[in-house]
């Protein structure tokens, strides 16, 4: 059988970085083939050669057997691909016909937009969906996530399709609205359209796809089928190592509790959540995107400060209502988002890491330069950050740097409580095991460091115990010896099925 | 600041420095009268007021905001310092630091809109803009106020070892400004807050109180401006100020202030007032006629900022 879409040899550079080097891949009708690697091992980067957002340094495409080369997205839409991306593209403020047909709507005679026809279409193409409920003239903005990706979805076919790319479409979505969004992939398999399925939650692969092609660091490491691989050999193509060797947290001694939580609550979003931290010790914390792991750290950081109960620090009640609070009682918070929340990217790596300490690195009001400059030389060293120099532009580092210039800047503070907020997300595996490595270090100088991150090895391999959260709420506390991701997971659904029950 | 960020810098000031001697000399061959010292003192006299308001502004635009009010603050505290003085019988000292405090409340209103309630800063102060202006134009009932004592006139009309008043205390402000903004622990808050005002907050610096501050400063050195002012031309009228922000918004702007945020200098801002105040006078002198000017200013401001985009892109590269 003839693939749909066949890739060879793909490689690619970005500013003199190779992010695929020599990639192969192709999909063939009628079947889902997941593409599955770590955050930065060039997934994106693949399917956006597909989609002909990017062009390939090297390598050649084959579309239908034929050889071709897309100069922008709209002659891949052409050859039938079609992508669905994570951060859906949509038109909240037109209707769900109008933004299925966006760029090739029905035309009547006389040149204008056929409406009854436009509307009439898209009610087709929704019912073949299963998506009998949605109406046609609602507003985009006014549906869920799980509708709006139903409405990329027709979008997509209304063009024709052949192949449909999706960028991790279940990231945001909840159970429920999983399941059906693997009915309405299996139907569209069924009819013989090639999906290329992206994620790293595997068993949704496992649920779904036919074959697997696993990519490391840019490179190709094998394309398997289902059938020939398990969990464990697939984690083993991706991080190339065992996960044993990726999470190095040391035993650090744990001594006297800095951080206490008494029933603090924020709203809705955090509800009596009650815990202590110890100083030396990693508490990690799981649960869902929306579990309000992140609004818990907001919430103790002064962001958004509680509503109700009482933070301790060194068994004294504190009030914390701003970040500045914060850090002057020793609160230290790396941020989820590093390009919002955390760098300030046009600025240089000296200038990103003394935003904490401005006022201790003045003379009377004047920012010590000398200072300032070795003091990132310093961090530099420390913490092995890959720069020209204290002078370069946040933005120009990679990932793993920019994250590590995030965390000079909250040492530089000389914080007692460090809140790590997805420390590794979106960073390659090299960086990854590094900043693991010194969050170990840092625990065994005496750090408080509380860990949220969404990859459960993560999880497991670095804390020393393990809080699960759930709709604001802590639901379990699991001690390292006992957590598994048997357990943690089943924390996490007994609780799913106690709300469903309420 | 890296080596290529500090290069770039440098590179839209030298362009602008070049340009503004390059305009100094064909203006003076175009009229024997224009580079004499006599003109230069006169033309920096002329200055000062748009030159005070600019020097606030380009902390507001660094910041990523913008202050429309400026012009209105200037008429209304102009108006309240004769309504001060003449109605109320205060002393006029008192009439001045009243007016000029007035002026900084007159901000402090700008910056509390914008950062307690969200407002976009254009919109804000689109809006306090009309509102400064008709409170000018209520109390003033179209009446002019005169007759201000000789000594007032010291502030506008006067010199000082042989340099008008106001050009020493627009040479003192801009020194101050340029210390804050270049080299102040403040100074590196407003670029961190105008480049990403989400991380500068969580990185613990108070942006609001930043934000509140920098405002407020704006509105009280339009109140300084408009005490010079009045001073200058001898009499209050409620339409001074009129359109001044666009001449202190050009200045910036042509100083290579980024009207999004996260760059600009003090310096940068000299040039452009200096660029833009010899243009007019050199073209006005060599018989060019005001609208004229006015095109020529506005080819000069994109022409500056299309070369120095194209040396950004070669930097960014």
């Amino acid at each position: 059988m003839t693939p749909l879409v066949e890739l060879k040899g793909i490689s690619k550079s970005f500013v003199g970085v190779k992010v695929l080097d020599h990639v192969d891949f192709d999909v063939r009708p009628g079947e889902v083939h997941a593409l599955l690697g770590e955050n930065g091992a060039g997934k994106s980067t693949l399917i956006k050669i597909i989609a002909g957002v990017h062009a390939a340094d090297e390598g050649e495409i084959r579309i239908g057997g034929e050889a071709m080369k897309f100069a922008n997205p709209g002659q891949a839409v052409k050859a039938g691909i079609a992508i669905v991306y994570q951060e859906l593209l949509l038109f909240p403020e037109l209707s769900v016909a109008e933004n299925i047909f966006l760029n090739h709507a029905p035309r009547t005679g006389w040149g204008g937009l056929d409406w009854a026809e436009m509307r009439r279409k898209a009610r087709a193409l929704l019912d073949d969906l299963d998506s009998h409920h949605l109406d046609v003239d609602a507003k985009v903005g006014s549906l869920s996530v799980a509708n709006r990706q139903r409405i990329e979805i027709a979008k997509a076919l209304s063009q024709n399709a052949r192949v449909v790319i999706m960028d991790e479409p279940t990231a945001s979505l909840a159970e429920a609205d999983v399941q059906q969004l693997m009915t309405i992939i299996r139907r569209l398999r069924d009819r013989g359209v090639g999906i290329v399925y992206v994620s790293h939650k595997l068993p949704e692969i496992f649920a779904l796809a036919d074959r697997v092609t696993v990519l490391r660091d840019g490179h190709y490491v094998g394309t398997k089928d289902i059938k020939d691989v398990t969990e464990r050999s697939l984690v083993a193509m991706m991080v190339g190592r065992s996960i044993d060797q990726l999470f190095p947290k040391e035993d650090a001694p744990i001594g006297a509790v800095l951080l206490e939580l008494r029933g603090v609550s924020q709203g809705k979003t955090v509800r009596d959540v009650s815990f202590t931290l110890r100083a030396g010790e990693i508490l990690g914390i799981a649960g869902l995107v929306g579990s309000g792991r992140t609004e818990t750290a907001l919430t103790i950081f002064g962001i958004t400060p509680a509503t109700a109960g009482t933070i301790l620090i060194d068994g004294k009640p504190v009030q914390i209502t701003s970040p500045q609070q914060a850090r002057d009682l020793g609160i230290a918070y790396v941020p989820e988002d590093r390009g919002l929340q955390g760098l300030v990217r046009p600025q240089t790596i000296a200038e990103n890491i003394s935003l904490t300490v401005l006022k201790k690195l003045a003379r009377g009001f004047i920012v010590d330069r000398g200072k300032e400059d070795s003091l990132a030389r310093d961090f530099i060293k420390r913490l092995g950050i890959r720069a020209r120099g204290p002078g370069q532009a946040a933005r120009q580092l990679s990932g793993g740097n920019q994250q590590k210039v995030v965390l000079a800047k909250w040492l530089a503070a000389e914080p007692r409580i460090l809140i790590m907020d997805e420390p590794t997300r979106g960073i390659d595996v090299g960086a990854k095991s590094e900043i693991h490595a010194l969050m170990s270090k840092l625990a065994q100088n005496g750090l408080a460091i509380l860990m949220i991150s969404s990859e459960l090895p993560e999880v497991l391999g670095m804390s020393d115990r393990v809080l699960v959260m759930n709709g604001g709420r802590i639901v379990a506390e699991i001690a390292r010896k006992d957590a598994t991701p048997e357990t943690v997971g089943a924390a996490m659904t007994l609780v799913q099925e106690r709300e469903a029950a309420a | 600041m890296s080596a290529a960020w500090k290069s770039l810098l440098l590179r839209h000031e030298t362009i602008l420095g070049g340009l503004l001697v390059i305009t100094l000399i064909v203006l003076a061959f175009q009229s024997d009268r224009f580079f004499t010292a006599d003109n230069l003192l006169n033309q920096g006299r002329l200055m000062a007021e748009v030159g005070l308001v600019a020097l606030a502004m380009t902390f507001v635009i660094v910041t990523g905001g913008i202050d429309l009010s400026v012009g209105s603050i200037l008429g209304l505290v102009a108006i309240l310092l004769g309504v001060f003085w003449q109605k109320l019988g205060l002393p006029l000292p008192l009439a001045m630091v009243l007016g000029i405090v007035v002026g900084g409340v007159a901000g402090l209103v700008n910056g509390l809109i914008i950062t307690r309630f969200g407002v976009p800063p254009l919109i804000a102060t689109l809006a306090t803009l009309a509102l400064y202006r008709g409170l000018a134009e209520g109390i003033s009932q179209a009446r002019s106020v005169r007759g201000y004592p000789d000594w007032f006139f010291m502030l506008g009309q006067g010199e000082f070892l042989g340099v008008p008043v106001q050009l020493w205390i627009f040479g003192l402000c801009a020194i101050i400004a340029a210390v804050i903004l270049g080299l102040s622990t403040f100074g590196r808050a407003t670029y961190a807050i105008g480049s990403n005002a989400v991380a500068a907050r969580f990185s613990g610096l108070s942006v609001d109180r930043s934000l509140l501050l920098i405002y407020t400063a704006s509105g009280l050195i339009a109140g300084l401006a408009a005490v010079i002012f009045v001073s200058r031309v001898s009499t209050t009228r409620s339409d001074m100020g009129t359109g001044l922000e666009l001449d202190v918004i050009t200045a910036v702007v042509l100083g290579g202030t980024s009207i999004f945020g996260g760059r600009g200098t003090i310096i940068g801002t000299l040039l452009g007032l200096g660029l833009m105040q010899a243009l007019k006078n050199g073209l006005a002198l060599a018989g060019v006629k005001g609208d004229g000017t006015i095109v020529v200013i506005g080819a000069v401001l994109i022409g500056t900022i299309l070369i120095s985009n194209i040396f950004r892109k070669d930097a960014d590269g």
